[in-house]
Parts: C-alpha cells; sequence; structure tokens
C-alpha cells in the first residue's frame, strides 16, 4: 500500500537517521544479566542527571528540525514540513530501530498536546513566537488544566483572570503539572466569567512561565521523583494577545488539547518499558526466578500476554487505518485504557515471580528494578483520563449510552 | 486471491443480508430442537446463491480461491446470526485438513464436492475426554493387507458427526497418529446423536467398527498436520466468536438505551454503562486479534501461530464475557428461554471449551513462543 512519496520519505529518514545515530540493539531480544534494567517510567533522577538529560532531548529534537524531522505534520510556516500524519507515524516507526535520546519532556505534553492546540487557537504573533521555538526544542510546553478541585471535572476549574486594561491578571493554583519545572511556556485553563454555566465562563491563556508571580513547586509522586508540580499563579499579568480562543470560549480549545491527549498517551513505545510486556523478557524472568514450570504463573502469562498482543493488534490495525486516510475509530482510546492495565498486570505478575526480591533489593540484576515500573503503574490508571472517564467517554460516544446526570 | 476493502464490505452485507433473511432467531430456534439440526434447503441456497462452501476452498479444487481474510468475514456474520449448518465442521475443520494433508489426490477427490455443496465433512479426533491432542488419541488403524486401512475405535464431540457424508478421522498406526478418510456410508460406522449444551452446533459420537479407511498424507504425520489445523481452524472459531461477540454488546447497548427504570435509561446508570464500556473493549480486542490473525494467515507470516493463539484465547474471553454480561444487562427477561441472550451464552461457553479450553489454549500460546 506503500506509495512512492512514502518509500522516498523512508529512505530519507533513515539517511537522516544512519547519519546521525546509532542502530538500535534488538529491543525484544533479552541476555538476562546485561544492559541497563531500568524499568522506571518516571525519572527519578538527581537534578543535575536530570538536566543532562533535558539537555540531550532539546539537542536531539533541534538536530531533527534542522533535517526536517522536527514537525512533520506542521505547517512550512512555522518550520512545519507539512506531511501528513503518516509520514509522522512512519517516521516514529523508523526511529524507534535506532538509539536516540529520549525527548519525552518536550514530547509527550508540548509537541504532542499543546503545540496543536496553539496552531488551532493562537493569534498570529503567538504561533510565530512559540511554535518554531517548540518544534526547534528551544522552548518546553506544559499543561495547567488541572486543580485542586478539578481534575476529571475539567470544566470546574477556579483560577481566575481578570481584564485590566490589555492585559489579564491570574490567580489560582495548578496541581500535577507534569514538566512545569523545565518549561518557557504553559497552557492555563482560567475561569472569566463565575457567573456562567461552568463549560462556558472559561479562557485559555498561553502563559510564559519566568511571568512574576508564577511559582512552580515540584510535587513529589509516589515514585519518589517529581515529574509533576503544583504552579502558583499570583497576580500574574497576561497581555490579551495571549489568549487563546474567544473570551469565555476556552472550552473548546481545552478540548482540541484533551483529544490530542488521548492520541498521545497510551502508544506503547519503545522505552525502558516495553520490556515489561515483552514474552522473552518476561520467560527469562521466570527461568531466573525459578518459577518456570509453575502452572498458576504460566496461565496468568498467558493471559497477560493475550491481552497485551491483542492491544499491540488493535494499535497496528488503528495506525493501518489511519494509513489508509480514514479517521479510526475507539481503538485508541481502548488501546489507552488497556496500557494502564496491562502494564498493572504485568508488574504484579512479576512481583509474584520475584516474591519478596520485589521488596528488597538483593543486588541482583533486573529483579528489585522493577519496583520501579511496579509504583509507577498507579498513575497509568489516571493521568490523561482516569479509566472511568475513559469508560464514560466510550459507553456515551461510541455506544450511545445516555449522559450522566452532571451539575 | 484476495478481496480488497470494498470487497470485504460487499461480501459481509451479502452474507448477512442472506442470513437475516434464512437464519432469523425464529429460524433457528426451529432447528435447534430437530433433526438434523440445519436446514438442507438453506444450506443447498448458500452454496447455490453466495458458494459459501467454494470460498476459501483453491481453484484448482473447484473453489474460488479465496483466503483466511475472506472466511473470517463470513463466520464473522455466522457468528453473529448463530446460523445452523454445516459451515464450521465442513469447510473450517475438514477443508482446512485436507489441504494441511498435503494429499493432493485426497484434496482433488474431496474438495470439488464440498466447494459445490453436495458434501458436507468433518473432523473427528477428540475421544472421551475432548481432548484434540493427538498424542492422546486410542482409535486405532491397521493395514487390511491390499493396500487400505481398517480403522477401530470411538470418537466423541464430532461435529455434524450423524450428518457429514465425510468423515476425517485421526487414529494411532504404528507410525503414529495419521489422518484417514472415511465414508459416513462405509460398514462399520455408527453414529448417536450427543446432547449439546450448545444446541446449535449439532455434536456425535461415533463408533467405528474395522470401518475402511485411506491414509490423508503421511503416515504417521497426524501431530504436525493436527497443529497447523488447529492453528487456522482456531482463527475461524476465533472469527465467528468476535461476531457473536459484537451481537451480544448491540443487544446490550440498545437495551441499555430503551429500558427505563427509575425514571432514566439504565445505560445512564454507570454501573451498566461501565458494564458495557467493559463489553467494548474486550470486543475490540477479540475483532482486532481474529482479523489481525486472519491476515497473517493470508500473508503466510511466521507470525501466525502466535496471532492465531492469542486470538483463540482473546475470543473466546471476549464471547464469554459478553454472553454472561449481556444477561446482567437485560435483568429477568435475560435470563428467559424465550430471549436470545441464551443462545449465545450457550455457544460462548461451548465454542471457549471446543478445543480444550483456557489452561490448553495458553499452553498453546506459550509453547508457541517458546517459553
Ligand atoms: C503522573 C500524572 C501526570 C499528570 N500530568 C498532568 C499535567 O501535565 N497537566 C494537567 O493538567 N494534569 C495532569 N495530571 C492530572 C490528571 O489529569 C488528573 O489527575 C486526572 O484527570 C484525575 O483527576 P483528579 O486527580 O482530580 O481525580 P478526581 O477527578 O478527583 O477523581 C478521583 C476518582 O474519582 C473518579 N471519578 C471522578 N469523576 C468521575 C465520574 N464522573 N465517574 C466515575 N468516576 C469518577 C475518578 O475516576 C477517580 O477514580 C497528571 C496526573 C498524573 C497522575
Amino acid at each position: 500500500m506503500e506509495s512512492d512519496d512514502m518509500r522516498d520519505f523512508a529512505a530519507e529518514a533513515r539517511r537522516f537517521l544512519d547519519a546521525h545515530a546509532a542502530k538500535a540493539a534488538d529491543r525484544a531480544a533479552v541476555t538476562w544479566g546485561e544492559g541497563d534494567d531500568s524499568m522506571a517510567y518516571f525519572s527519578s533522577l538527581p537534578p543535575e542527571e536530570e538536566a543532562e538529560q533535558v539537555r540531550r532531548a532539546r539537542a536531539w529534537q533541534r538536530t531533527r528540525h534542522e533535517n526536517g524531522f522536527g514537525w512533520i505534520t506542521g505547517p512550512p510556516e512555522y518550520g512545519g514540513r507539512g506531511l501528513t500524519p503518516v509520514h509522522d507515524l512512519l517516521y516514529d516507526s523508523i526511529e524507534s530501530e535506532y538509539d536516540v535520546p529520549d525527548t519525552g519532556v518536550l514530547g509527550v505534553v508540548g509537541l504532542g498536546m499543546i503545540g496543536p492546540t496553539i496552531l488551532a487557537h493562537a493569534q498570529p504573533a503567538l504561533r510565530e513566537r512559540w511554535l518554531p521555538a517548540m518544534y526547534r526544542g528551544d522552548a518546553i510546553a506544559c499543561q495547567l488544566f488541572s486543580e485542586p478541585g478539578a481534575g476529571s471535572d475539567l470544566a470546574a476549574v477556579a483560577t481566575r483572570a481578570v481584564r485590566e486594561g490589555d492585559d489579564w491578571v491570574l490567580n489560582g493554583q495548578k496541581v500535577w503539572t507534569s514538566v512545569a519545572q523545565h518549561s518557557q511556556i504553559g497552557l492555563a485553563l482560567t475561569r472569566t466569567d463565575p457567573d456562567a454555566p461552568k463549560h462556558r465562563g472559561i479562557t485559555a491563556f498561553l502563559v510564559p512561565m519566568d511571568a512574576p508571580g508564577v511559582e512552580v513547586r515540584p510535587l513529589r509522586q509516589m515514585t519518589g521523583g517529581a515529574d509533576f508540580n503544583e504552579v502558583f499563579l499570583t497576580d500574574v499579568r497576561i497581555p490579551d494577545d495571549h489568549r487563546l480562543g474567544e473570551v469565555d470560549g476556552g472550552w473548546t480549545v481545552a478540548l482540541t488539547t484533551l483529544m490530542n491527549e488521548r492520541n498521545t498517551v497510551g502508544s506503547e513505545g519503545a522505552g525502558p518499558v516495553a520490556a515489561a510486556l515483552s514474552p522473552d523478557h518476561l520467560s527469562a524472568l521466570m527461568r531466573a526466578t525459578w518459577t518456570w514450570d509453575d502452572r498458576a504463573l504460566r496461565g496468568r502469562l498467558a493471559e497477560l500476554l493475550v491481552d497485551a498482543m491483542a492491544t499491540g493488534y488493535l494499535n497496528d490495525r488503528a495506525q493501518r487505518t489511519l494509513r489508509a486516510g480514514i479517521a479510526p475509530g475507539p481503538e485508541r482510546s481502548v488501546a489507552k485504557l488497556m496500557y494502564g492495565q496491562n502494564l498493572t498486570r504485568a508488574a504484579h505478575f512479576v512481583s509474584e515471580c520475584l516474591g519478596p526480591r520485589i521488596i528488597a533489593d538483593t543486588g541482583r540484576w533486573g529483579m528489585y528494578s522493577w519496583s520501579e515500573l511496579l509504583l509507577a503503574t498507579p498513575a497509568l490508571r489516571i493521568l490523561g483520563g482516569t479509566e472511568e472517564i475513559m469508560k464514560n467517554i466510550l459507553a456515551e460516544r461510541v455506544l450511545g449510552l445516555p449522559k450522566e446526570a452532571r451539575a | 486471491m484476495s478481496a480488497d476493502e470494498s470487497g470485504l464490505k460487499e461480501l459481509r452485507s451479502s452474507v448477512r443480508e442472506f442470513l437475516e433473511a434464512k437464519s432469523s432467531e425464529e429460524a433457528v430456534r426451529k432447528l435447534l430442537e430437530s433433526e438434523p439440526r440445519f436446514d438442507p434447503d438453506v444450506w443447498a441456497q448458500a452454496a447455490d446463491q453466495l458458494r459459501l462452501p467454494a470460498l476459501a476452498i483453491p481453484e484448482e479444487y473447484g473453489g474460488d480461491g479465496f483466503g483466511p481474510v475472506e472466511l473470517g468475514v463470513v463466520l464473522e456474520e455466522m457468528g453473529r446470526a448463530l446460523f445452523c449448518a454445516p459451515f464450521f465442521a465442513t469447510v473450517v475443520l475438514a477443508v482446512q485438513a485436507l489441504l494441511a494433508t498435503g494429499d493432493r489426490e485426497a484434496c482433488a477427490r474431496h474438495l470439488p464436492g464440498i466447494a459445490a455443496g453436495r458434501t458436507t465433512a468433518t473432523l473427528a479426533v477428540a475421544e472421551e475426554t475432548g481432548s484434540w491432542d493427538p498424542a492422546l488419541i486410542s482409535a486405532r488403524a491397521i493395514p487390511d493387507g491390499d493396500g487400505g486401512w481398517r480403522i477401530s475405535g470411538h470418537k466423541s464431540f464430532v461435529i455434524d458427526g450423524t450428518t457429514a457424508d465425510l468423515i476425517l478421522v485421526v487414529a494411532r498406526t504404528v507410525a503414529g497418529p495419521t489422518f484417514f478418510a472415511v465414508d459416513r456410508t462405509a460398514p462399520g460406522v455408527a453414529a448417536e446423536a450427543m446432547r449439546t449444551l450448545d444446541a446449535t452446533r449439532a455434536m456425535a459420537r461415533l463408533t467405528f467398527d474395522a470401518v475402511p479407511a485411506t491414509v490423508l498424507g503421511a503416515e504417521g504425520a497426524g501431530g504436525r498436520i493436527m497443529a497447523d489445523v488447529l492453528d487456522i481452524a482456531s482463527v475461524g472459531l476465533a472469527a465467528e466468536q468476535s461476531g457473536g461477540a459484537r451481537r451480544c454488546l448491540e443487544m446490550s447497548a440498545e437495551y441499555a438505551r430503551t429500558r427505563y427504570q427509575f425514571g432514566r435509561p439504565i445505560g445512564s446508570f454507570q454501573a451498566v454503562k461501565h458494564k458495557c464500556a467493559d463489553m467494548l473493549v474486550q470486543v475490540e480486542l477479540a475483532e482486532a486479534a481474529s482479523r489481525e490473525a486472519a491476515l497473517l494467515a493470508a500473508e503466510g507470516s511466521a507470525a501466525f501461530p502466535v496471532a492465531s493463539a492469542v486470538a483463540h484465547a482473546s475470543c473466546s474471553k471476549a464471547y464469554m464475557f459478553a454472553a454472561m454480561e449481556s444477561i446482567q444487562v437485560h435483568g429477568g427477561i435475560g435470563f428467559t428461554w424465550e430471549h436470545p441472550a441464551h443462545l449465545y451464552f450457550r455457544r460462548a461457553k461451548s465454542s471457549q471449551l471446543l478445543f480444550g479450553g483456557p489452561a490448553v489454549y495458553h499452553e498453546r500460546l506459550l509453547d508457541r513462543l517458546g517459553i
């Protein structure tokens, strides 16, 4: 089904990657006891190492950008390549064959979710100022949506924005903000009309994170590290040209971000956690823990692999559909839901194989390191929309069941 | 040969239209209390009008030469409609077994009749325990001295065993498990219908008393052939299961939208909503697994045996789950004889266990993965 155009694009991507990166070792293959055994989903690095990682991510994004792969689907006037989502997918799958720096700090929220929102809703000056910078790796963006009182019920945001001449003054508190500590800009949802029905009184702003009154406080998460933050906004002045969409029309803007969030979260990348669902890795672990012929555990392993592999097939099909130019159905939402479930079950399966060796570190390779994944799994059922919210969406939008009564 | 997207769509809609006309719930209910468990006229029409038995038979043997993907589409529709016909036993089990033996002479002898809808067939492997593992069978075949063979023993769980014209039997010889062809009118064959959990799928116990038989493929190759047959038959079964599961989901969602309690549609209660969402997740996974496996089979991919095992397990689980939850969503009416929910429940359970059940297919998956 691949056209000449696609073949040329793939060849160009390979030439670029060959020139700038090394081919990755076969990720499915595992030699027990060799290599990095990290199973971290979230980082818990010391600050200097984390800063170094961010630096590498930026540098790799810049290299991509300089070679035409920084923003494959973006419009050329902002430094994009003007190609299709299919080209994007193709590039991703080719890049996954190489060892390249992890660009998650820029990519997941900023380039995956905030970038498309700025493109769709920001005023021209703002687009020119930030889009090229983001896709060149200079600017990192965060999503200032959740608040202590507004998580699943995002339209309940209480952070106030009050107009003063050509400016707006923001006051309030955001929470769980991933990568805010590294960000130059944040997309904030604020309440501009407290008297309107809650979805109608919201306005979206792009907040420069160095604006006076923005304070980022790291929030330690249960894995021990601090990937997310509290963000306090105290009398933060933002010019009106930093507004996205209409005054009181911020909900539409939020929907763009959320839609892109569902597309971004849940693709089972090739990161270290890929090992958690790799049959070869799991069977090597069973050998190493002498649980190889435990019938009950084997049954559970099979069940786990069935779901993980079926989720993979579902993703493959969604990609093929996209490639054929047809908008995929509910596959991405189902895959996101299953991603959290599969990794959670994998972590608990492994912990049964390991027994006490996941509760205290014996120093053995590939054992206690699983505690990193185990402790990350609860987040995977919450971030980007909880399981419960995803099920509501599937039932209402796909099956057409009646909406819940809402306040 | 293979159909493109629009060809598949067309195939699906013509099969669905046919089944809506010929395999209504009323028709299914009538058949499950009659003998045989299918309507020979409808089967003849399926052959003449839609050429369904010919679908997946190679052109050189008088078929239309389509592959597992097209077969999957047809089976999904049949699963939805609980179509009572000798299709699964003939086209999925027997045809695939004949092809898997690599015995061209036998294929040339039997397949054209099957393609034309004149011959129905089945595969007799399991015995008292229901296991499809050829290592566990005890039916025996001995040479009759004239180059032929004679089979003795019992087979159980033989689908359409009282009606199939051609019976493929796996029996033990000194060389090991071997495939044989037996004519059901041959002297010494006795068939007795079994009572079945799922009355839409007829099963029989067969007794062979020194029945003349012809070897298929190589003597003693039954183990290897059976593995191939199970791979492809599981994908066929999986397609049928995913179609049935999808139907259970649709019935439930429809009911949840329209049934009122406490002054609101029950689908607005989150407990019911989430039940339906859970069913959707299972059905989507199952459908992806079964379709992907069919695609890999069509491509002759090395990844096929694993995908087949995944499809079988995933679809078995999804169908059982959807069939159970569908009754729950329907409440009391779902537990009545008059409601179709139990027909799907019965089919789901019997399909889940047909080739041995979860413990067996889980080990099969691990085996295919080299674990
Ligand atoms: C690691 C991580 C990173 C995150 N990063 C960001 C970020 O960068 N930016 C950002 O804005 N947010 C971020 N979030 C926040 C995330 O989006 C919210 O945590 C999530 O939407 C849930 O909101 P909540 O925490 O307020 O829980 P609540 O909404 O209070 O939910 C609590 C429980 O109630 C259930 N519940 C709530 N409403 C319903 C309902 N209608 N039906 C059924 N059950 C319901 C939930 O499913 C959950 O189980 C992050 C969260 C995590 C864990």
